[in-house]
């Protein structure tokens, strides 16, 4: 008698374990799938895919953490590749210049800026040699200005070109030619490959050109007002509650040492928050240049 | 500096072993200093083509950055000092220069600025630099060149590292080698040599140490070729030493190890206060025995005696043999003189006890002189000196006699010493003459010649008998010079009677059995043909001692001299040894009796049978006999009625000097003119006369 009514009471839990056990197999691969798909990081190759990859890896391994969810980097081999991308929409995060901002901005929002050397705007320059007697933008007409990048390097050249334009030079009244960044550009400058250089201000102060030419040597010929500095978007359709987050966590990254780290490895002093009309100047001076199909997507 | 045979051969395998090492090294490091300057070159050339190769597109596309990395890149190599891409104007677009590097440092310092195109310049000529420039083209376009400097400093500094490295292992090695051949050479060569020289230097000393001869290397046959010599040194040694102390022939001591004895016994004797005797002995004609028996029976006597002596003496005492027939014994602790004598008297007797030699019994006779330290003299020479005077005392009074030597010996010594000085200056002084006594037929007592007879006058102690100096002037061999001049002499009297119309006869000169041996027949020879002296006109007396000295020698020295005309006369025939095969063996012409015979003439019978049965032996051999020391009628009348040819002698005349002769053969000129029809009666011719 007694062994009977044991296993009846025994038999009077099975449904509630099957029931259990059928809530887990329906809730647990659902939660899964979300958490695993991850988000898509593109960075512009102004760099080679070796050294974007060791420079922004620990921003999306960060980013990715913090958001608990992967965060992946997709460097781009090239600027074709990447604006293709970009196009396709296939990036959640992307950072690029500032004209590929503006031409994307339908697509990406802008969601902050980064900071370097502490500054969170840089003016576009046009550099000349302290020895080439040029003191006026004029003088420059039938010179050879050297640019950095091509035509969409915001600093480098759509920046400096503004500045030309606003002098009265025309396209066609100087030679232009390309290094293959702003960086070059000034090294050219100073090994007289060119009688004036376009860059941001900031790259004559970096290390890399420091170390490769004499930068006493050169000399600012005239700058634009500043400019912020290049964009962090995502794409428009994000969730606002993932937009909100990755911007929170960008921006605060300034704040803690593992943050620090991170920006540090990126070549950076900080983010600050940027919305789509601080770029409003960006547009200007772009559609002044390249004119309105300058901007088209 | 002397260095030993070890330091040498150290030495020597040292410089071998360092430049045999040295060369390999520095061929080694040398083979590798180009080694590495190849791969230098080859690196530096690999490397501005690698740049060569890539740099294009980044000169095209203005990428200087890209071109200091490459720059940069190549400061990474080591060794380059600079790498330069300059553009095809030739200026510099990317450059790398190691501003620590002590030659770029040292340009920079002494041009003060770090300019690129004179600081180029000037490292050009840089030997220290190694200097490659590669063209970067692009579609056959030039469009800059690479310029790389390679630094020789860490090849030369690499090469001074192993420079010092391979010294160090080379000194390390050259040490080690050195010391472990200089162990094994000193071992293995210098051990065995040492011994060899330690063994030398025994030897010297007369220590005959023998060397191991284990090994069997060249060492070892050296050591028991060093043995073998010891060995044979040894014996030489002994050999040396026995003839150099004993006398060869008895066995006895010699005259070295006699003296030395004497010496120590003197030192013996003069610390004890002891006596101590030296016997000098001398056999008594002991040159008869040699002449007439042979020098090998003569050894053999000697031999005997010597071993007679040493049976006699006691075991303290020492007998030595000094030479010839002269012995000499050493006898410590003399208490006496009686002592002396008794054992003198042992000797004596002897040394008389016949001796069978050669079949005949011979017996020898002896002179001992005895000298006794500290009495008769406190050195060696001393004592051996009056020992030996004593001995010619000794032997002056008669045989087998022995005498103690006494201060006296030395006067007579001296004298006989001065005398032969004397006699040394006699012949220049002028102190010698000649006397002559005349000769006479014995049956008319015509005279026919003269015996010359040596005469001395001395300044101080007058007219010196010929009985006194000649014997000296044998013994001392003055007779040869003194002789000499006797003949001389003779031959220029003879000469100048001849020449002055006198005939002097013949004259008859006494020659010494020394001045026999010293060729006679050939200084006559030549004094004869000198005067111009016909050879009859001289006889020579020659003493039967002449004949005892070597057979041959006086045959053939007779031979010549008869060969030569001379008469040869043998004198004072009966005194010696008068030996019949005298007469035989040598040819002489004339006998001489001696005087001794003649004065006992008529009288005594022994001397009328000896004279007798001499002239009986005369006849028989056809000699002439001429007689001597014929003093009385007697005598004379004796000897005419035996067949005597000639006599001489006081009765008839006594010896005169030159003068006298020469009136006394005025005289006999005068009287032979008167009486020569008588002469010719009588029959007196000699044949002699010229």
């Amino acid at each position: 008698m007694t062994i009977l009514a044991c296993s009846h009471r025994r038999h009077e839990w099975r449904p509630i374990i099957v029931l259990l056990l059928l809530a887990a197999t329906t809730l647990w691969p659902t939660n899964v799938t979300a958490a695993d798909e991850p988000l898509i990081m593109g960075v512009f190759p102004r760099r080679s895919i070796a050294e974007t990859s060791k420079l922004f890896t620990p921003m999306s391994d960060y980013l990715g953490e913090k958001l608990g969810r992967t965060v992946k980097l997709v460097p781009s081999k090239n600027f074709q590749t990447f604006w293709k991308d970009v196009t396709e929409q296939r990036y959640d995060i992307v950072h690029y210049n500032q004209y590929q901002y503006i031409r994307s901005a339908t697509h990406y929002k802008v969601i902050a800026h980064t900071q370097e050397f502490g500054r969170d705007s840089v003016a576009g320059i046009l550099f000349v040699r302290k020895d080439s007697g040029i003191t006026e933008i004029s003088q420059l007409r039938g010179r050879t200005i050297i640019f950095g990048g091509g035509k969409d390097a915001m600093l480098s050249y759509i920046a400096p070109r503004y500045l030309l334009m606003k002098a009265g030079l025309k396209e066609n009244d100087f030679k232009t030619v390309f290094a293959v960044n702003p960086q070059n550009a000034l090294v050219a400058l100073h090994y007289r490959k060119a009688d004036a250089a376009g860059g941001g201000e900031v790259v004559l102060n970096q290390p890399v050109v420091k170390d490769a030419i004499a930068t006493q040597d050169i000399r600012v010929l005239a700058s634009t007002e500043p400019l912020l500095f290049l964009p962090w978007a995502v794409k428009r359709s994000m969730p606002a509650a993932l937009t909100q987050s990755i911007q929170s966590l960008l921006l605060d990254m300034k704040n803690s040492d593992a943050g620090k780290q991170v920006l540090k490895s990126a070549i950076m002093t900080g983010l600050g928050s940027a919305e789509d009309k601080d770029y409003d100047p960006h547009r200007q001076m772009t559609i002044a240049v390249l004119g309105p199909d300058g901007i088209a997507k | 500096m002397r260095l030993s045979l070890g330091a040498k051969f150290t030495i020597t395998v040292t410089i071998i072993l360092v430049a045999t090492i040295a060369a390999n090294t520095f061929y080694f490091l040398g083979t590798s200093a180009r080694f590495h300057e190849q791969q230098l070159l080859e690196r530096g050339r690999a490397l501005g083509r690698l740049i060569s190769l890539v740099s294009p597109d980044a000169i095209l596309g203005f990428d200087f950055l890209l071109l200091n990395r490459y720059t940069r890149e190549v400061s990474a190599v080591p060794d380059v000092v600079y790498g330069v891409i300059v553009d095809a104007k030739g200026e510099p677009i990317s450059t790398y220069i190691d501003d620590k590097d002590p030659l770029i440092k040292k340009q920079i310092d002494a041009a003060g600025s770090k300019d690129l195109s004179p600081l180029l310049q000037k490292l050009d000529g840089q030997s220290g630099l190694v200097r490659l420039q590669f063209p970067i083209t692009s579609n056959n376009v030039v469009l800059g060149r690479f310029l790389v400097g390679i630094s020789r400093q860490s090849l030369e500094n690499e090469f001074r590292r192993q420079l010092i490295v391979q010294s160090m292992v080379l000194a390390a090695i050259v040490l080690f080698l050195s010391v472990a051949i200089h162990v094994v050479f000193r071992a293995n060569v210098l051990k065995p040599i040492n011994k060899l020289i330690a063994a030398s230097e025994d030897v010297s000393r007369g220590q005959f140490t023998l060397v191991e001869t284990k090994a069997r290397d060249e060492l070892g046959v050296l050591a028991r070729a060093f043995n073998v010599m010891t060995e044979a040194v040894k014996r030489e040694q002994a050999k040396l030493h026995r003839q150099a102390n004993f006398d060869g022939l008895t066995g006895l001591p010699n005259r070295m190890m006699a003296f030395d004895r004497i010496k120590q016994e003197i030192s013996r004797a003069k610390r004890s206060a002891q006596r101590f005797a030296v016997f000098f002995i001398d056999l008594d004609n002991f040159k008869n025995v040699n002449d007439s028996m042979g020098h090998a029976v003569g050894d053999e006597l000697l031999i005997a005696i010597g071993a007679r002596v040493q049976a006699c003496i006691r075991d303290s005492d020492i007998v030595a043999r000094l030479g010839g027939d002269e012995f000499v014994v050493l006898a410590p602790d003399i208490a006496s003189d009686a002592k002396a004598e008794e054992l003198a008297e042992r000797l004596i007797k002897a040394v008389s006890e016949p001796q069978l030699l050669a079949g005949r019994k011979v017996v020898a006779h002896c002179s001992i002189g005895i000298a006794i330290y500290p009495d008769n003299g406190e050195s060696m020479e001393e004592l051996m000196a009056n020992a030996d005077n004593a001995m010619y005392q000794a032997k002056s009074t008669r045989d087998g006699s022995a005498i103690f030597f006494t201060a006296e010996m030395n006067i007579r010594l001296r004298e006989r010493m001065q005398m032969e000085q004397d006699l040394n200056l006699a012949v220049e002084l002028g102190q010698l003459s000649l006397n002559f006594q005349p000769l006479f037929e014995t049956d008319g007592q015509r005279h026919c010649g003269a015996e010359v007879l040596l005469r001395w006058h001395h300044p101080e102690r007058g007219a010196i008998s010929p009985a006194s100096f000649i014997p000296l002037a044998e013994a001392t061999g003055q007779i040869v010079s003194i002789g000499d001049w006797v003949l001389e002499q003779a031959c220029r009297n003879w000469a100048k009677w001849h020449n002055a119309g006198i005939d002097p006869g013949f004259l008859a000169i006494n020659v010494s059995r020394v001045q026999f041996r010293r060729r006679l027949s050939v200084r006559l020879t030549e004094l004869m043909a000198n005067f111009r002296i016909p050879s009859h006109a001289l006889e020579l007396e020659i003493t039967e001692s002449v004949l005892l000295d070597d057979h041959s020698q006086v045959a053939e020295e007779l031979r010549n001299l008869r060969a030569a005309g001379l008469t040869l006369s043998l004198d004072d025939f009966g005194t010696g040894y008068s030996s019949l095969s005298y007469l035989k063996r040598f040819h002489f012409d004339v006998l001489k009796i001696d005087r001794s015979f003649v004065s006992g003439l008529p009288d005594d019978l022994d001397d009328v049978l000896l004279v007798k049965a001499i002239l009986a032996m005369a006849k028989g051999f056809d000699l002439k006999v001429v007689a001597e020391g014929v003093e009385n009628h007697d005598q004379l009348r004796f000897l005419a009625s035996q067949g005597c040819d000639v006599v001489q002698g006081f009765l008839l005349a006594k010896p005169m000097n030159e003068a006298a002769y020469s009136n006394f053969l005025r005289s006999r000129k005068v009287e032979v003119n008167a009486s020569q029809t008588g002469a010719a009666q009588h029959g007196y011719a000699t044949g002699r006369s010229t």
